[in-house]
C-alpha cells in the first residue's frame, strides 16, 4: 500500500500555473483529476475549512510503470489544476500526519500527535500528560488509552500503523455535470455572466477530460435576485420564476471551451436580464463519449485555423440558425423545388460537412450520384446560377414581357408540366431571354390549363403571364 | 577551398553587368512598369485572356478580390466559376448572396451542391457589421477554399475592408467581395479590382454574349482596354449560338407586333 495526500497549497507558497483558468471549484476538480490515476480517492476533513485527498496508488503503479513515473505523471507532467502540496506514507494516516505537520520524510514515530485527527480533541490531555509524537502516544498502555480517550483513538492510531483495514468513503465521478457557483457580487448584465460561467466552464473541463466524453448539449441557468425580481418578465430565457435558463447545443462532441465560451458569450450578449443576477449553475444534458482524433501523417496538408463545426456553430449563435444554410438536392423537375436550402446541422450535416473526406476523394456515394444525375447536369448547365425564390410577375408591354427593359427571347421553349399530384399544376415554357441592363435571365410563361385550349405557338397572346424565374450571372 | 568555390561562381556576372540598375534590388520589389510576379499563390481562373492580365496569372489567394458591378446585376458566377470549382474541395461560403444560389446548375459547372454554405443575411445596411463578422469567421475556419461576400451599395468603410483582407492574408484563402459599381472611384485595399458589366446585347453583336472586365487596380500598368471575355458554359454558350437565326426571328416578331 502506498498512499499520496495533498491538499491545495496557499497561494502564496508557490506560483500558479501560468495558464489556469479559475475554477469554480478546485477541491472537487482536483478530486476528479486525481480519479485518473486511482479509483481510491478520499477527502479527509480537518475543520471546516480545510480539507485534503487521500489516494492509494500502489495498485496502479504497475500500469504507470512504477511509482516514480506515476509520481511525475500526477505531479509533473500532468500539470496540477492547483498548486498542490503532498506528502506519501505506507498508511493514509502517516501520508496525511506528514502532510499536515509539514514534515515530509518523518518517521512515523516521531510525527507530532497534532498531526493526527482523532487525537485532536485531546490535544490538552495529552500535552499535559507529555506525549507530543505518536510513538509516544503508542507507548502508552491500551486499556488505558481506550478508557481515558475512547476507542476512536485506538482505532485511529491502529489504522495509522496498518493494524486495521483503512476504509473511505471513496468519491467517484458523478454521471452528470452539475455545478453551483454562487457570484462574487450580483450581476446586472447578461454578458457578464460570462465571467462566472467561465469558471464553470473550466470546471467542466475536468470533469469530460477525466470521464473522456464531450458535450453536446448543455444549460446555465441563473437565479435572479428575489427582492428586486420582476416575476411577469417572460422571454425565450425566463419563465416568469426566479430562475432563468440558456441551453447551448454542439453539433459535435467536444470539449474545446474556448468553443463553448464563445457560443455562449454570443447566446449571453442578447439576454436580457429583469433583476440581478447571484447565483449561477452549469449542468450537462447530453454528453458522448468522444472517439479518438485521427491525424494525417503528412505534416503538409495541416490547415490552421478553426474547425468547420466550430465556425458554423458560431455564426448560428450569433445570426441565428436559420441563416446558415446548406444546401440539400432534390428529384424533381420544378426549379424551385430542385434544391432546398436547411439549416445547417439538421440532416443535410452529412452532405455538407460531417465527413471531410468525401471532399477529398470521391467516395463511392458521390461517384453513383454522379452516374445518375449524368443525365441531368449536362441539362442543368443551361439552368441559371441564381434562382428568384418566388417567381416575380413582370411587366408586359406591346405583347413584350420587361424586365429592366424589353426582353429578347434568345432561346426556347423548354416546356415543363408536372407538379399535377401537388395540386397546383405547373405547366410553364421556360425561355432564355436578354435584358439590356442584366444580361440573360430565365423566364417563363404560364400555360393556361385546359380550360384555355390555348394554341401551341401562341403562347404569348395577351392574357399571358410572363414570370422571371432566374437570372444567369 | 570548397567554401570558395561557389564565390568565385557568381562574381563574374556581377562585373560584368554594372549598369543593371533592377539587379541589385530584391526580388520582392515590384518594378510599376511590369505586371507584379506572384510572391502569394495564385488560383488560375480558366480564363487565359484574363489570367495574361492578372498579376501572377490568376485570382490571388490569401488576398482580396473586388468586383464591382452595377446595381441589380450580378454577373460574378460565370467568372468565378472555374476557379471556385478548382480551387480545393472545401466549403465556399457564400455570405449575404443577393439571391438563392441554384445549386443544380452550379453543381452542372463544377461547384458541387456539397461545398455551398450559405449564410443569408438581412438587406439593410445594418446587417453589414454581421456580414463582415461572418466573413472573417469563414475566412478563419481551417476547411474552408474560398469565401464570397456581397455588400450593399455605399455601407462599408476602408478600415472594416482592411479588416477583411489582413484576415484573408493571415488565413490564406480567396476572397472575392461584390460591391457596387458606385465604390469604383474609393479608396480600396484590396489588391485587385474589377469591374464587370455583361455585354448589353445591342446592335450586331447582340448574340454576342460577352463579360466586360475592367481592371481597375491591379499591380502592374493601368489597363487600356476593357477584356472582353466569352465566359459561359460551353453548353449555354452552344445553345445561344444554335438558336441565333430563330431569335432574331422571335425579336422581330415581338418588335413588329
Amino acid at each position: 500500500m502506498h498512499w499520496l495526500a495533498l491538499h491545495t497549497a496557499p497561494s502564496a507558497s508557490a506560483p500558479a500555473p501560468l495558464n489556469a483558468v479559475a475554477l469554480a471549484d478546485p477541491h472537487t476538480a482536483l478530486a476528479w483529476w486525481m480519479l485518473r490515476f486511482t479509483p481510491l480517492v478520499a477527502r479527509v476533513h480537518r475543520s471546516q475549512a480545510h480539507s485534503a485527498l487521500v489516494l492509494e496508488v500502489s495498485g496502479s503503479e504497475r500500469l504507470f510503470g512504477g511509482r516514480d513515473a506515476l509520481l511525475a505523471q500526477i505531479f509533473i507532467q500532468n500539470m496540477p489544476l492547483a498548486p498542490v502540496q503532498y506528502a506519501q506514507g505506507a498508511t493514509s494516516l502517516i501520508a496525511l500526519g506528514r502532510l499536515w505537520s509539514n514534515l515530509p520524510d518523518c518517521p512515523s514515530d516521531s510525527l507530532p500527535v497534532h498531526s493526527l485527527q482523532a487525537a485532536r480533541p485531546h490535544l490538552p490531555t495529552l500535552a499535559r500528560l507529555g506525549v507530543r509524537t505518536w510513538g509516544q502516544l503508542r507507548a502508552l498502555p491500551r486499556g488505558g488509552v481506550a478508557r481515558r480517550f475512547g476507542a476512536e483513538l485506538l482505532d485511529a492510531l491502529d489504522r495509522a500503523y496498518g493494524q486495521r483495514p483503512e476504509v473511505y468513503p471513496w468519491l467517484t465521478l458523478p454521471e452528470v455535470f452539475d455545478a453551483p457557483l454562487e457570484l462574487s457580487a450580483s450581476v446586472d448584465s447578461a454578458p457578464a455572466l460570462l465571467f462566472g460561467a467561465r469558471r464553470l466552464l473550466a470546471q467542466l473541463l475536468v470533469w469530460l477530460r477525466v470521464r473522456q466524453h464531450g458535450v453536446l448539449a448543455l444549460e446555465l441557468l441563473w437565479d435572479l435576485d428575489a427582492r428586486r425580481s420582476n416575476t411577469l418578465h417572460i422571454d425565450a430565457h425566463h419563465a416568469g420564476g426566479q430562475q432563468g435558463r440558456l441551453e447551448l447545443r454542439t453539433a459535435q462532441a467536444t470539449q474545446d471551451i474556448a468553443h463553448l465560451q464563445r457560443l455562449l458569450g454570443e447566446k449571453l450578449a442578447r439576454v436580457t436580464l429583469p433583476a440581478p443576477v447571484l447565483y449561477l449553475r452549469l449542468r450537462t444534458l447530453e454528453t458522448q463519449p468522444l472517439a479518438g482524433e485521427s491525424h494525417s501523417l503528412l505534416p503538409d496538408d495541416v490547415r490552421t485555423g478553426d474547425s468547420l463545426h466550430h465556425t458554423l456553430e458560431r455564426l448560428a449563435a450569433r445570426l441565428g440558425a436559420q441563416q446558415v444554410q446548406c444546401v440539400q438536392p432534390q428529384a424533381d423537375h420544378r426549379p424551385e423545388c430542385m434544391q432546398r436550402w436547411q439549416p445547417w446541422g439538421t440532416e443535410g450535416i452529412e452532405n455538407a460537412t460531417k465527413n471531410r473526406a468525401a471532399y477529398a476523394v470521391p467516395t463511392s456515394a458521390r461517384a453513383r450520384n454522379d452516374a445518375n444525375s449524368g443525365v441531368a447536369d449536362s441539362n442543368m448547365a443551361l439552368h441559371p446560377t441564381w434562382l428568384l425564390p418566388t417567381p416575380q410577375r413582370l411587366h408586359v408591354k406591346q405583347q413584350q414581357p420587361h424586365y429592366q427593359g424589353p426582353l429578347t427571347l434568345l432561346s426556347g421553349p423548354q416546356r415543363l408540366e408536372t407538379g399535377w399530384l401537388e395540386g397546383e399544376p405547373a405547366l410553364r415554357d421556360y425561355y432564355i431571354a436578354r435584358s439590356t441592363a442584366a444580361g440573360l435571365v430565365w423566364i417563363y410563361c404560364e400555360r393556361l390549363g385546359s380550360k384555355k385550349a390555348a394554341p401551341e405557338h401562341d403562347s404569348r397572346s395577351s392574357d399571358v403571364n410572363w414570370y422571371l424565374h432566374g437570372l444567369f450571372a | 577551398m570548397s567554401a570558395l568555390q561557389p564565390v568565385s561562381l557568381v562574381t563574374p556576372p556581377l562585373v560584368e553587368q554594372p549598369f543593371d540598375v533592377h539587379a541589385g534590388l530584391r526580388a520582392d520589389v515590384w518594378h510599376a512598369h511590369a505586371l507584379a510576379g506572384a510572391p502569394q499563390q495564385v488560383q488560375a481562373t480558366g480564363n487565359a485572356a484574363l489570367d495574361a492580365e492578372l498579376p501572377g496569372g490568376g485570382w490571388p489567394v490569401g488576398a482580396m478580390t473586388e468586383l464591382l458591378q452595377s446595381t441589380h446585376v450580378h454577373s460574378e458566377w460565370r467568372l468565378l466559376l472555374p476557379a471556385l470549382s478548382a480551387c480545393g474541395q472545401g466549403p465556399v461560403v457564400l455570405v449575404g448572396a443577393p439571391h438563392v444560389p441554384f445549386a443544380p446548375a452550379l453543381a452542372a459547372q463544377g461547384l458541387y451542391s456539397q461545398r455551398l454554405i450559405s449564410v443569408s443575411m438581412g438587406t439593410g445596411a445594418r446587417d453589414v457589421p454581421d456580414r463582415l463578422w461572418a466573413t472573417e469567421q469563414a475566412l478563419r475556419c481551417a476547411s474552408v477554399d474560398a469565401v464570397l461576400l456581397w455588400l450593399p451599395a455605399g455601407t462599408v468603410r476602408t478600415d472594416q475592408l482592411r479588416r477583411l483582407q489582413m484576415a484573408a492574408a493571415n488565413h490564406h484563402k480567396l476572397l472575392f467581395v461584390m460591391r457596387d459599381a458606385q465604390a469604383r472611384n474609393d479608396a480600396s485595399p484590396a489588391v485587385l479590382r474589377l469591374e464587370l458589366w455583361p455585354a448589353n446585347g445591342v446592335g450586331i453583336d447582340a448574340i454576342d454574349d460577352a463579360l466586360h472586365v475592367h481592371l481597375l487596380k491591379r499591380r502592374g500598368p493601368p489597363q487600356d482596354q476593357p477584356l472582353q471575355l466569352a465566359a459561359r458554359a460551353p453548353r449555354l454558350a452552344m445553345l445561344l449560338a444554335a438558336t441565333r437565326p430563330a431569335s432574331y426571328a422571335l425579336a422581330c416578331t415581338t418588335h413588329r407586333a
